[in-house]
């Protein structure tokens, strides 16, 4: 994550270019493990946080929007116009690391935090314009019904119904993708850093 | 499988359509309702985008897509029937439940729009190979990375499902336990991913260098394996839907 | 003619404390079929890596002397650029697929596209290749579907297409099983009786000792040595550098056999020919 080169260079390196496919790929095996092991999280946007992580924002965007339009043109059309959270996570994941927010546990967790609030500040807007304010997620939408009934404004109630779902699932999936890029070996992180030159021997 | 893809092979007016008119309507059946925001244009769009998905025979294929929306659909109606800020006028009681005209009636019309959506998309996807899409669109000057990544996607989710598998089996005869208490299955989590990921990432980087050396940064004008002939009239429709999208926007100002 | 000049070459890899090559240096003419062997870790990768550019180019990290294919030096140009003098082949199969081609004719294509090869000389190409690494009957599979040795050598096709002077192959037999790994060699032999220069790293020695016109040791990022293949065997310290000699040679020199030049022979043919001078 040591960038010394501008994070929002548009010009990518093959081996960056190829990181794009294999996220999309990891999120998806991360929601087949998720659902494998019966957790009640989604985790399908670990390959985009760790894009971000890997090799800064613009990829990890791009991997977020390939992600939900190879899965709107697939599986379920309504995620297409989901792309826009998952640019947002992909931008928010890579902009924090880029600034060192990935340097500890508890700075990831603040992360995660972040990238719950950027998710649901997103998403919000799109569940009001294209489902009138639900999620479809069952705890969620009790809880849009409830404040529905209370007649809170609709911004509030259908932000309550989607953080309630994205906080838990986004703060675990920074801090799983954090594990993974700790584990990962330097060699292989250092081939999505394109900040290096050829030194003269 | 080998390939993500909802294609069925078929001769439709549809199928003979070139791709990027196709991708076009999807674009205007969905930005057009939204420009214009009245239940009126979302209807025709729906009974436009479901007239076509009939014309592509792609009606069943487009049901279970439309059932696992019509789920969230049927909690919507409740729950804006019930609960819509400007409802006012009953219109039915279930038990206590007293259902409210406009909630219904807005209801109603994320339906409209909800399924407008997904027809649409249907008559792309059911209608056109993937890969055509994709080469047209880098034939339209979409940058051919762009389209590799795209055309890559589509087989490396498959190859990654049977990485599944077999991680699964590996981690299982190791004694990992995938069955059990919330936090057994929780902790199973990392041990099941930690691989899939570093296999990946590796496959990345052998895959770059292959690519590399077939020329995947070159600064000459590609060239195509594939001519695709389309129908001359692919040209007129594209104007046309250009057009209608163009109109709305005018008109949505205008009449602000 | 001289197809392949390396010079001094030298190079460290990013984040890497030690030299992977140092002071390399050596010459491979048109037609020659070269292997390089040397123990896990001694550069083998890194030497052919640096032949088509992709050391530095792609790795960066620090770099020295040169890499001279037809006077082009590799590091300073582009390495799309070079892949029409000199083309490489990897260990694994899997990963040379580039996943974004439905069928084995078009992935060879994929290569000649982004050169911008005309469709009509692409076409030509392509089935030559196909041909030529008796793939032809598969033109119409998904990629993904063959075997690992016909996935190898839908690799070598790719490459093989767009026509360069030099194959260099990484260990391209290492990960599969044996009858993949004939068809490969077999492939291999093919390309070399039909002229092209071939560079091969590889661990299985009795392979090289019956192709190879010559052979370069590398050990700890050092050129050891660099001769015929009777030669290098012959060495009295060769088992020093992690290699052991193919067993005809180990038996010849248990019975003290050796050819004219005073060498022991590496292959079945050259122990036939020593005996029959003897016994008659």
């Amino acid at each position: 994550m040591n960038n010394k080169k501008s994070m929002w260079s548009f010009r990518f390196s093959t081996a960056q270019l190829v990181l794009i496919p294999a996220a999309v790929g990891i999120n998806y095996v991360g929601k087949l493990f998720a659902g494998i092991l019966k957790l009640p999280l989604w985790l399908d946007s670990i390959g985009t946080v760790l894009a971000s992580m890997l090799a800064g924002p613009i990829i990890g965007a791009l991997s977020g929007a390939t992600n939900n339009i190879i899965y709107g043109l697939t599986a379920d059309p309504i995620s297409l116009v989901y792309a826009l959270t998952s640019i947002a996570i992909g931008l928010t994941a890579g902009i924090l690391a880029y600034k060192g927010w990935f340097d500890n546990w508890i700075k990831a967790f603040v992360s995660g935090l972040i990238i719950a609030l950027v998710a649901t500040l997103v998403s919000t807007p799109l569940n009001i314009q294209f489902w009138g304010g639900q999620t479809g997620n069952i705890w969620g939408d009790s809880v849009f019904a409830f404040l529905m009934a209370k007649k809170f404004p609709i911004f509030l109630a259908s932000f309550a119904d989607e953080i309630i779902v994205d906080l838990p699932d986004k703060v675990i999936t920074v801090l799983i993708s954090f594990a993974i890029f700790k584990s990962l070996p330097k060699q292989l992180i250092s081939i999505y850093t394109d900040d290096h030159k050829i030194e003269k021997l | 499988m080998r390939y993500l893809s909802l294609y069925q092979e078929g001769n439709s007016l549809l199928h003979k359509i070139d791709p990027i008119t196709k991708l076009l309507f999807v674009i205007i059946a969905i930005l057009v309702p939204i420009i214009i925001n009245t239940l009126t244009m979302a209807l025709a769009f729906f009974i436009i985008s479901t007239l076509l998905v009939f014309v592509a025979r792609a009606f069943k294929r487009t049901l279970p897509i439309i059932s696992f929306s019509s789920l969230v659909i049927i909690t919507v109606l409740f729950i804006q029937g019930l609960f819509y800020l400007k409802n006012q006028t009953p219109f039915f009681t279930l038990g206590p439940f007293v259902f409210y005209k406009e909630g219904l009636l807005y209801a109603t019309g994320i339906a409209i729009r909800i399924f407008n959506i997904i027809n649409a998309v249907a008559v792309l996807i059911f209608t056109t190979k993937p890969s055509d899409l994709i080469e047209a669109l880098v034939k339209k000057g979409v940058s051919p990375k762009i389209g590799y990544v795209f055309s890559s996607v589509l087989q490396i989710i498959p190859q990654m499902m049977s990485i599944v598998d077999t991680i699964l089996d590996a981690q299982k005869a190791r004694g990992l336990e995938t069955e059990g208490s919330f936090t057994k299955r929780a902790k199973a989590f990392i041990p099941l991913i930690g691989p899939a990921v570093l296999n990946s990432l590796i496959s990345t980087k052998e895959r770059a260098m292959a690519l590399e050396v077939r020329g995947f940064n070159s600064k000459k004008k590609k060239t195509f394996l594939n001519e695709v002939p389309y129908n001359k009239y692919s040209n007129v429709l594209q104007v046309a839907l250009i057009a209608i999208l163009v109109f709305s926007i005018i008109w949505r100002i205008i009449s602000w | 003619m001289v197809n392949l000049v390396v010079e001094h070459l030298k190079y460290r890899y990013p984040l890497g404390n030690e030299l992977a090559l140092e002071d390399i240096s050596f010459e491979v003419k048109k037609g020659e079929f070269i292997g390089i062997i040397g123990e896990n870790g001694s550069g083998k990768s890194t030497l052919c890596q640096a032949i088509v550019g992709l050391v530095p180019n792609f790795y960066k990290g620090a770099y020295g002397g040169k890499v001279l294919v037809k006077e082009i030096e590799v590091a300073q140009s582009d390495v799309s650029e070079i892949s029409s003098y000199v083309g490489i082949v990897f260990q694994n199969p899997f990963t040379q697929i580039t996943g974004s081609k439905l069928t084995v004719y078009e992935e060879v294509a994929f290569g000649l596209e982004n050169l911008g090869i005309p469709r009509e000389e692409m076409i030509k190409r392509i089935e030559e290749s196909l041909k030529l690494l008796r793939l032809f009957e598969y033109r119409h599979f998904n990629p993904f579907e063959l075997s690992g040795g016909q996935m190898q050598r839908l690799a070598i096709a790719s490459v093989i297409a767009m026509k360069p002077d030099i194959l260099v192959l990484d260990e391209p037999t290492s990960q599969l099983d044996p009858q993949g790994s004939e068809e490969v060699f077999q492939a291999i032999q093919d390309l070399a009786k039909n002229g092209m220069t071939i560079i091969i790293a590889e661990h299985k020695i009795e392979k090289i000792a019956s192709y190879a016109d010559k052979i370069i040791l590398l050990h700890k990022g050092k050129l050891v040595d660099f001769d015929t293949p009777e030669k290098i065997f012959s060495r009295e310290d060769i088992e020093e550098y992690g290699i052991v000699p193919p067993v005809y040679t180990r038996i010849c020199k248990s019975l003290n056999v050796k050819n004219e030049a005073g060498f022991y022979p590496v292959t079945l043919e050259q122990v036939y020919y020593e005996l029959v001078k003897v016994y008659g």
